[in-house]
């Protein structure tokens, strides 16, 4: 996969740079501002790119703003996210343009090489990769969503997974189930949330949204 | 005709405020002169004779000044609508201490009634605004007091030469001329109390100045406490938790670096624990900065942090802002914790299912009493509504979470004013004037 890494912190940046070439990927540029990140999104179109929320110069969440800058202008650039904080604001931002390739996480999931290296290829293939804390706090309560309350606990449970980003045989192996028995939950939860199959929008990154959007 | 009705409504109405100014205004002068009267029937020689007087015009005075000016600024304020503020300090809270002794902002007392009859002589005794209440009791009665009293007592000469006759065609003159005297003062008589009040009743530019240090005083002192039992958890924090997951890391590495040749199997599994102990201290250190400064605050301003907190929230928050730029630094910080806290409140004491939170721009004393009265006029303040549909019973008490909230606030100039009647809803409106560019 061809990469770019953007990521202000030298040494954080360059650990990564090491991570995924270890892992055989290519990094294809990398930068350590939000105006920078911005332009080699455009020059490079990368299948991913790895960007920080807080960067210079104003050290805020430029990097953010680039990243949904860059994908209002190549829809469906695969990012995934790196931050500090993981912030159920930023994540419904990033997801609110409904098409998939977007990854949230933690920092800190960089520690976990494989699971690091397995998300960002989950997002360049399109996919949803969010971190547990996001998941944790949409499922710890809050006013659910109305449509989200004729689901099963079992459905319940297979959605957050799915959220997660993990495939159906991997949510299999979680729940103690078998990979058809997943299958059918999906199809019964794409159904109650009123998702059909069109072919042109990823059914798992609309039942996310579902998710992310209480209201 | 009407005009006539009018007219007679005015006498009416003036010649019944008249009366009370004067009942009010020699209230004292009548304790004195009933003192005297005392000493004078006693007569020389019993020593009772001065001394009583002495001892009634004394007490009489101090018992008396501060009803008669509460009187006075409660009927100014109902008559013509100006708000004489009464200034009086305000006693402080009377805590237990570890010792089972009670302190009183002065000393230590053995039982809670010491403390507080202790505190509230002392105030009394400091307080500008006591001296301030005994000279308006001694101008008062030279002044509107006076004044007041000319209808009642034309009416009483009017009753005694017209009505009963006394003193022949004088006192008939008398009477007429009483009459006169009553009838065309009486709309007038009685409003020389409101500029006297105005004049020497309020606090004083020099005492309101006084005032506002001293409160500044007892803010600063306030919030440096604050501050450095914030700073002190800090402290504890990193101490107790990412410094010594840290040097837990830093042994957990020693060792597999030792280990590496001899066990690679230990050493693997203690860079394992190790790489735990970095996710572990990283999410401490992030609950931490969390509750410094929390990172969406600083990227995003109010508004879009309190939306998160809305998030964040098992309640159904709904957020309504409409701030077109951000405050300081400062006082979004101060008000963010607040939203965070009340919203907390909501969850933990209210039982809530919905709370709605407004953020706006609004004109400063637009509220209902601005508590100390030391506002510096109307401007510009940010304005933060927080109300849920819990059971209501919300209380400002000493030491609680909201009095801490208010005492935050007022660091800002800030007010904290809560409705919140049993059963609910409940109502909590955040003021914070400040500069709008």
């Amino acid at each position: 996969m061809r990469i770019v890494v953007a990521e202000d912190l030298y040494l954080l940046r360059d650990g990564m740079v090491r991570l995924i070439e270890a892992y055989g990927h290519e990094v294809v540029a990398t930068a350590a501002t939000g105006p920078e990140t911005l332009q080699a999104l455009r020059t490079w179109r990368p299948d991913v790119a790895v960007v920080d929320v807080r960067m210079p110069p104003s050290h805020t969440d430029e990097g953010l703003r680039a990243a949904i800058a860059a994908r209002a202008e190549l829809p469906g650039l695969p990012v995934l996210i790196l931050s500090q904080y993981v912030e159920q604001l930023y994540a419904r931002e990033l997801l609110a343009d409904g098409s998939g390739g977007i990854g949230y996480f933690l920092k800190d999931s960089v520690f976990d090489a494989d699971q690091f290296i397995d998300a960002l290829e989950r997002v360049a293939a399109g996919g949803t990769a969010m971190d547990p804390a996001v998941i944790a706090k949409l499922l710890s309560g809050g006013p659910s969503n109305r449509r989200l309350e004729k689901l099963t606990e079992r459905e319940h449970s297979v959605l957050g997974l799915m959220a997660e980003g993990l495939s159906n045989q991997v949510i299999a192996q979680r729940l103690f189930l078998s990979e058809s028995a997943i299958g059918k939950y999906t199809t019964s939860l794409f159904g109650k949330l009123g998702i059909v199959d069109d072919g042109t929008n990823n059914r798992r990154v609309l039942a996310v949204l579902a998710y992310l959007n209480k209201d | 005709m009407r005009q006539l009705r009018t007219w007679s409504a005015r006498i009416g109405v003036g010649f019944s405020r008249a009366c009370a100014v004067a009942a009010v205004g020699t209230v004292i002068p009548a304790v004195w002169a009933a003192a005297i009267a005392l000493g004078v029937r006693w007569g020389p020689g019993n020593p009772w004779s001065w001394l009583a007087p002495v001892v009634i015009v004394a007490v009489g005075t101090l018992a008396l000044s501060r009803p008669v000016c509460r009187a006075v600024r409660h009927l100014v304020a109902r008559w013509t609508g100006t708000v004489v503020p009464a200034g009086y300090r305000e006693a402080p809270p009377v805590t237990r201490m570890a010792t089972g002794h009670w302190w009183n902002g002065f000393g230590y007392e053995r039982t809670r009634r010491d403390a507080l009859m202790d505190q509230k002589w002392r105030i009394r005794w400091n307080d500008p605004a006591t001296l301030r209440d005994l000279r308006f009791t001694a101008i008062l009665p030279l002044t509107a007091g006076l004044v007041a009293c000319l209808p009642p007592t034309g009416a009483a000469a009017a009753v005694l030469g017209l009505g009963l006759g006394a003193g022949g065609t004088a006192g008939r003159l008398a009477g007429l001329l009483g009459l006169l005297t009553a009838v065309a003062v009486s709309p007038y008589a009685w409003r020389t109390i409101e500029p006297v009040a105005v004049r020497f009743l309020r606090p004083s530019s020099a005492m309101a100045l006084a005032e506002r240090v001293e409160e500044l005083t007892v803010q600063r002192a306030d919030m440096t406490n604050i501050q450095a039992a914030e700073i002190r958890r800090i402290e504890r924090d990193l101490h107790d938790g990412a410094q010594a997951r840290l040097v837990g890391l830093g042994l957990s590495l020693a060792t597999a670096e030792k280990l590496m040749e001899t066990d690679p199997e230990r050493a693997k599994a203690l860079m394992k624990e190790a790489r735990a102990g970095a996710t572990a201290s990283l999410t401490e250190l992030r609950e931490l900065v969390r509750g410094i400064n929390p990172p969406v605050l600083s990227d995003r301003g109010l508004v879009d942090a309190v939306r998160a907190l809305a998030l964040d929230s098992p309640l159904d928050v709904t957020v309504d802002a409409d701030l077109a730029h951000r405050p300081d630094a400062p006082v979004e910080s101060a008000l963010y914790f607040a939203v965070a806290e009340l919203l907390n409140n909501a969850v933990k004491h209210a039982g809530a299912t919905r709370v709605r939170v407004s953020l706006t721009w609004g004109e400063t004393g637009t509220g209902t009493g601005t508590g100390s009265g030391t506002g510096t006029g109307a401007g510009t303040a940010i304005v933060v509504a927080v109300e849920d549909d819990g059971r209501g019973g919300a209380l400002v008490r000493d030491g609680g979470g909201l009095a801490g909230l208010r005492r935050r606030l007022a660091v800002f100039d800030g007010t904290l004013e809560i409705i919140s009647p049993a059963g609910g809803p409940t109502r909590v409106t955040l003021e914070v004037p400040c500069a709008s560019s």
